[in-house]
This record gives structure tokens, sequence and C-alpha cells, in this order.
């Protein structure tokens, strides 16, 4: 049985492919599988030497396996130094993983009708736990944002085909899909659910923060759930730095929590945006 | 091969090994629990301490640098309290050998902090936090000047029996001279870099990447500087000296050593290797070992200059 206990393992790369050298899908062998919740995130490197120094957060993306033989998989984007490292390492490599971190979506309770919102790379988040409820057969749609249709993911990593959800892929330029912004397709879709549906929508998002913050306001607006997977600069990932806070609203005060272990999900409604 | 001893005397205390983590690297020491046994590090510094709990600086609060990255966490902790109430006994039950770190505003709030501490039986030492370079009041404003750090190590001193360490800062002019002041008042140790004090910019936004504008750099990039002021340091005093920058593996750790450090601290390796105390534990017993050298005693100071 895979375990979901925390851990850090030294793997090595199975392969890491670049999808128009925007998108990188990377795969590794660990020593033993590993079981997560979607939403939950590795702290990575494998690069030589001390710069970048520190290891980078990716959403997980797939874990696989058998006892004594587990893979993992991640999506990223090369954004920076340590991205851009990571998509020149090869097959055989070794890669350094801190997994599995933080808390995920909540999946679980019933009678919920689950929105995902995949802003940019963040689909790489949201796509798991797609995967998790077409698996249940849960009823869920998703909308995909991208700036242009080369951003959107690529169609055979968008999980389950066959699963009864429905995708709404929307570009900014109307090269493909919905001609305008991710948030703009949920407002409308949002404006044709009744009162009673609001209440039951569990809209689970990913990307960035000016999306989520809009996302919240839209769920809030209709009295649905919104829970956000939020990203920071982090330099542990397990909660001994400090480095990774967000403000969060608790009762009267705010507090500062750290987006590695209280989060990455978050209930919307508690974020200072 | 000879198993080496690897046990250190720290001011009263003796250590299973020089290996001690950082204060402000490692949590509160339980939060490595998962990745191996705590107990067989020399011992543990928990995160600065203050008498009430410390919300901290305002995110962002790290950037990454060149082999580095700044950090203006600004304290947040749980407070003396609570950390006596809820982590010191689970800290017992792991076994653990744990120095609290322990920041004021105030000296009177050092004192009741120590104060407060000293009446934990399993606590093996204090360090006093006289270097915080991202807090406005206390820290640094103590630790800037042989005066302020002899004033503060003596009136901590005062209040507490247990072991007293004093955590120095680098940015000052004549660090030797400050690890002097701490001895004269009644530290039976030094430990030292604390963080250098730096600022990262973005050009196009023009903004500071830090919210507190100024921060402090650790990692790889200050161990030449560490390592400077950890020789001047144990060539002015008899305490003994815990040599603390840039630490990332059993080669680091002993150098530290070679120029007379009595153990080390290693502190922002933790973050990118969760086991990285532990591996130098274990890579500073395969050197001694290897070369034949049957204690960390009868390699400590040989430096040939």
């Amino acid at each position: 049985m895979p375990h979901s206990g925390m851990r850090f393992v030294t793997g090595h790369i199975v392969r890491n492919e670049g999808r128009g050298g925007i998108f990188y899908r990377i795969e590794a062998s660990i020593p033993e599988p590993v079981a997560f919740v979607p939403g939950q995130f590795a702290m990575v490197s494998g690069w030589p030497g001390n710069d970048p120094l520190l290891p980078r957060p990716l959403a997980l993306f797939r874990s696989g396996g058998t006892r004594g033989k587990g893979t993992v998989e991640f999506v990223y984007k090369v954004v920076g130094r340590g991205t851009a490292l990571l998509s020149g390492m090869h097959p055989g490599d070794p890669l350094a993983m801190t997994l599995p971190l933080g808390r995920g979506f909540d999946l679980d309770r019933d009678g919920r009708v689950y929105w995902l919102v995949g802003g940019g790379v963040g689909f790489s988040t949201v796509f798991p736990a797609a995967a998790a409820l077409g698996r249940r057969r849960a009823e869920f749609e998703m909308f995909l944002g991208a700036r242009t249709r080369e951003e959107l993911p690529p169609r055979e990593w968008t999980p389950g085909e066959s699963a009864p959800g429905r995708i709404h892929a929307c570009t900014d330029d109307g090269t493909s899909g919905y001609f305008g912004r991710v948030t703009d397709a949920v407002r409308e879709r949002l404006a044709t659910v009744s009162a009673e549906d609001a209440g039951r929508l569990a809209i689970l998002a990913c990307g960035p923060a000016e999306m989520l913050r809009e996302i919240a306001s839209l769920a809030a607006s209709r009295g649905a759930e919104a829970q956000v997977a939020l990203e920071n600069h982090m330099a542990c990932g397990f909660g001994v730095c400090w480095g990774c806070v967000v403000a969060v609203r608790e009762g009267d005060r705010t507090a500062y929590r750290r987006v590695c272990r209280e989060g990455p999900v978050f209930d919307a409604r508690e974020v200072v945006w | 091969m000879v198993t080496p001893d690897l046990s250190v005397p720290i001011g009263g205390l003796t250590l299973k090994n020089p290996v001690i983590s950082a204060s402000g690297t490692f949590g509160y020491g339980l939060e490595f629990a998962p990745f191996y046994d705590i107990s067989r590090l020399g011992a543990i510094v928990v995160k600065g301490l203050s008498l009430a709990p410390t919300a901290g600086n305002p995110p962002g609060r790290i950037v990454e640098t060149a082999a580095g990255m700044l950090n203006a966490i600004g304290l947040q902790n749980i407070g003396v309290e609570r950390f006596v109430a809820d982590v010191v006994p689970r800290l017992d039950d792991a076994g653990a050998v744990y120095v609290a770190n322990i920041y004021g505003k105030t000296a009177d709030e050092y004192e009741q902090v120590a104060e407060r501490l000293s009446a934990v039986p399993s606590l093996a030492a204090i360090e006093v936090n006289a270097s915080c370079p991202n807090v406005k009041e206390g820290g640094m404003a103590f630790g800037a000047t042989a005066e302020g750090i002899a004033g503060l190590t003596g009136r901590v001193r005062k209040r507490t029996r247990k072991p007293l360490w004093v955590k120095l800062s680098p940015n000052v002019g004549d660090i030797a001279g400050i690890a002097a002041a701490a001895e004269g008042a009644g530290a039976d140790a030094v430990s030292l870099i604390n963080t250098i004090v730096g600022m990262a910019v973005d050009h196009r936004t023009r903004r500071p990447r830090l919210a507190n504008v100024t921060g402090g750099l650790s990692g790889p990039a200050i161990k030449p500087v560490a390592l400077r002021m950890v020789w001047e340091v144990c060539r002015k005093v008899r305490i003994p000296v815990i040599g603390i920058g840039g630490i990332q593996t059993a080669a680091d750790a002993l150098e530290f050593l070679l120029v007379g450090a009595a153990a080390v601290q290693v502190g922002t390796a933790n973050f990118r290797n969760p086991r990285a105390c532990v591996e130098i534990v274990d890579g500073i017993a395969r050197f001694l070992a290897e070369e034949r050298i049957g204690s960390v005693a009868a390699y400590r100071g040989t430096l040939a200059t």
C-alpha cells in the first residue's frame, strides 16, 4: 500500500518531457509509492551546486507503483533558474524530494457539485482533483484558463476524458474555446445556476493570485464554497522556516498561516486578499 | 576501524556530538521527527522564544539570492508559556537535547523569559539572541556594541543557572571584542554568526523584494565570512565558540572545527535537505575514522597557519 507519510527521498528521473517549450512533465522513481491528496505538493531539487540553493515547490500530479518501487510525476512551467535547470535534467539523474506536503483539497463531503478552475500552470494542481473525482463518478466541471491556445494544457494530460466532467477551455485572446478570462467564464456559468445549486457548489481553484481573488468573490456572491490553492516563495516546504505565510482571518483577528503547512489549500473566505 | 569519540564539552554541558541545529531553521524540533531520530543530534536550538506569542513580519518574508537566501521572518513564535506546556513534554519524549533561543524587546523581557525557562529541568541551555536583524526593538540593539552585549548578558546571567550561550551578530566592526564582552559578563559560550544584513530589489517593479526591505542573509554565500569571524573569536576568548554560517556538509562543519570551534550549528541547509544535520553527524564520524583521528577534540583547532 502506498503511504501518505512525509519523507525525504532521492529518486531518479524516468522521463522529463517538454510540450511546446512551455510545460514539462517529469516522472521519477522513488523507493516506496506515495499516496497524496490532490492539492498536496513536493519540494523538488536535483541540480548540482548551491545556486539556486532552495528546492522548488511542485504540485503532486500523479503517483503510482508497487511495494518497493514507486513513481511520482510533476508538471511544471519554466519560470526561473530553478525550473530552467530542472528542464535540462535527464533520465537517470537524481531528484531529491520532500513529500507529500501540506493540506490538499477537501473532496470528501457528499452532495457537492465540484467546479475545478485552473489558471496557467495551475491546471497541474486541479487535474489530480479531477482524476480523483472522475474515479468515483462525482459530478464536476472544469474551467481552464490560458493567455493563448499554446498555453492550454496538452489534451493528453487531461485526466479521464471519459469522465462525466465538462471541460471549459478559455483563452484571453480567443484562439481556443471561450474568448475571455477564465473568471469571466466562471461568472457567466454561475449566473445560470439556481440559488439552491449554488449552495451545493464547491469551487476548487489554483492559478494567479488575481484569479483566485476573483474566484473567492464570485463564490461568496452566490454563497458557494471555494477552496483556493495558494502559491508563495518557500524555503523548506514543511513548516519550519515560516517564510511562506499568508494573512488569514480567524474570528475577528488576522493571523499569519503557513502556505506549506496550514495550506496550500485554504477556504477562500478565510484569506485576507 | 575505530569509532571516534564525537563528544564535545560546551560550557558545563557535554554534547554527544558537535552538530546542533540552528535557531529559526528547525522549528521546535519535532517537525524533523518524521525524517530521523532527533535525539541523534548534539543539540537542537529551537526557534527564538519571546515572552508573549509574536505575529512576525508581513509577507514577503524570504527571497532567494545567489547561493543563499534573505529572510525577514520577524521571530514569529508561540511564546514561552506555550512552548513549556506543549512542546517541552514532546521533546522529552523524543529524548532530544534542546536549547532555547530567547529574545525580548527589552532587557526585562529577556530576563523574564530566561527565568521562566530556568524552571524547566530538561532544558540543556539558553541561547540569548542578541543579533536578530529583523526586529526593530531588542535583538541587534543589544548585539551591536560590547557595552550592549555585556549589559544584556550580565542581566540574563543573574536570572539563570542554565548554561548561557550568547548568539552574536556579524553586523559589527569588532566581533572578537564583542565576544570578549559576552565572556566577561558570564556567558558560557558564544555562537556565531547570525545572518548578515542584506537586501534585494526588483529593477522592473522598483520595489524591495522583502516587505521589511532588509533581511538576514544565510546559506553557503556567507560561509567564508562566518569562518573568518569564528577564527578571530576563537583566538580571543577562552569559552567555547559555536560556529554557524553556511554549513551544508560534514566538510563545512569540519572547517569550523579546524579553526577552533567547539561545535557547529547547521541552519539553512535544513531547508534544502531535512536530513542535513544527521548526515553531517555521520559524515564527521566517517571522516575521523578514515583519517584515524580518535576524537573531535583531537582534530579541533589544528589549523596550520
